[in-house]
């Protein structure tokens, strides 16, 4: 099955990827993040066309507990976090909880 | 829950069955546990050289846009994101790795040439195009971050299930099992002394009802022979009375 790429942020972060082709996207403004970005994020989460989807690192500071944990754990469509850091923040929780060791932190000290 | 069976032999034997197959299931799951942290290792290298070209990729491709925005102002580009007509589609097909299906996705159309973007040549400037082509290399970054961190995913979270599951054997399931098994093996082995016990006293009880029977039987022997005795007797002493009267009669007849 084919599926879409999606890309979710400020008018600005989605310009780009709308310019290398992608076309579902949701368009939230920097003032109404706080309000809005909750309801973006769990409709593009809930499409089935949709198997990836983009946010930036630091939007997901405005999503609630419960979006959050689902952008971390969802499998189906994953999700990709770019921007400033190196990403994979549940992630790395996610490794600590299973493997025990903190792999990403010792990884960055060698 | 060791105080929740009861000690009976069949329920010993079960026990026995149960702790064989926990154990063969601890020491699999441990191998699996292993395998899967091996294999999540590859990954996890995999998926920092990912990250770090994706964060790479997404940093030119910003300063690629800017300038772009800079140059030809805001609606120029957003003009030209908006006439895209070729979308970028990804397929996913599955690819097993210890019981562990992760996805392998395919992508198409997401590199396009000049002609296929669809805004035209002569309205746009070259930095909208390098903008383009930066975010198309941003895509294909992304959609590499994508499978390797859903296959991370997939596989923490069935390392951690497994880890559940050993320890779950290791810690709980186990040593249950072995304290029933303790408790029968005791409560049957003190049977078995009670048993030995019992068998010894009744053969006591019964060895002294022998014994008192036989004393009895020696006893009415005894008292059959008192009995008997006095008529013996007499005849005995009358003899010798008679041998005496007839000893003394002699000398004396002499």
């Amino acid at each position: 099955m084919s599926q879409e790429i999606a890309v979710v942020g400020s008018p600005e972060f989605t310009t780009g990827f709308r310019l290398a082709g992608v076309r579902r996207f949701e368009n939230v403004p920097d003032d109404e993040k706080d309000a809005d970005l909750d309801d973006a994020v769990t409709t593009v989460l809930e499409d089935d066309e949709v198997g990836i989807v983009v946010m930036h690192d630091e939007d997901l500071e405005y999503l609630s507990r419960n979006v959050q944990q689902n952008v971390e754990t969802s499998v189906e469509p994953v999700v990709v976090t770019i921007g400033s850091g190196t990403g994979g923040g549940g992630l790395r929780d996610q490794i600590k909880r299973a493997i025990g060791i903190d792999l990403m932190d010792e990884d960055e000290d060698q | 829950m060791a105080k929740d069976v009861k000690p009976t032999r069949k329920n010993l034997m079960e026990i026995e069955d149960r702790i064989e197959l926990s154990e063969r299931g601890h020491g699999t799951l441990e191998k699996k546990r292993d395998g899967l942290i091996m294999e999540f290792m590859d990954i996890l290298d995999k998926a920092q050289d990912v990250r770090g070209d994706l964060a790479d990729d997404y940093q030119a491709a910003q300063k690629k846009i800017n300038m772009a925005r800079a140059m030809e102002g805001d609606v120029a580009v957003r003009g030209a994101a908006a006439a895209l007509q070729e979308h970028p589609e990804i397929t996913t097909e599955s690819k097993n790795i210890m019981g562990v299906v992760v996805p392998q996705i395919e992508s198409s159309r997401v590199s396009k040439s000049l002609d296929q973007r669809g805004y035209g040549i002569m309205g746009t400037s070259a930095r909208i195009d390098e903008a383009a082509e930066a975010y198309e290399d941003l895509l294909e970054s992304i959609i590499l971050a994508a499978e390797v961190e859903t296959a991370m995913k997939k596989m923490l979270r069935e390392i951690e299930t497994t880890k559940r599951r050993v320890n779950a054997l290791e810690f709980k399931l186990l040593p249950d099992l072995y304290d029933s098994q303790e408790y029968i093996e005791q409560k049957l082995e003190e049977q078995e002394r009670e048993e030995t016990f019992r068998l010894k006293k009744i053969k006591e009880k019964k060895e002294q009802a022998e014994k008192e029977e036989r004393e009895a039987e020696a006893e009415a022997e005894a008292e059959a022979e008192d009995e008997v005795a006095p008529d013996d007797e007499g005849g005995d002493t009358a003899e010798p009375d008679m041998e005496q009267s007839t000893a003394g009669g002699v000398p004396g007849g002499d």
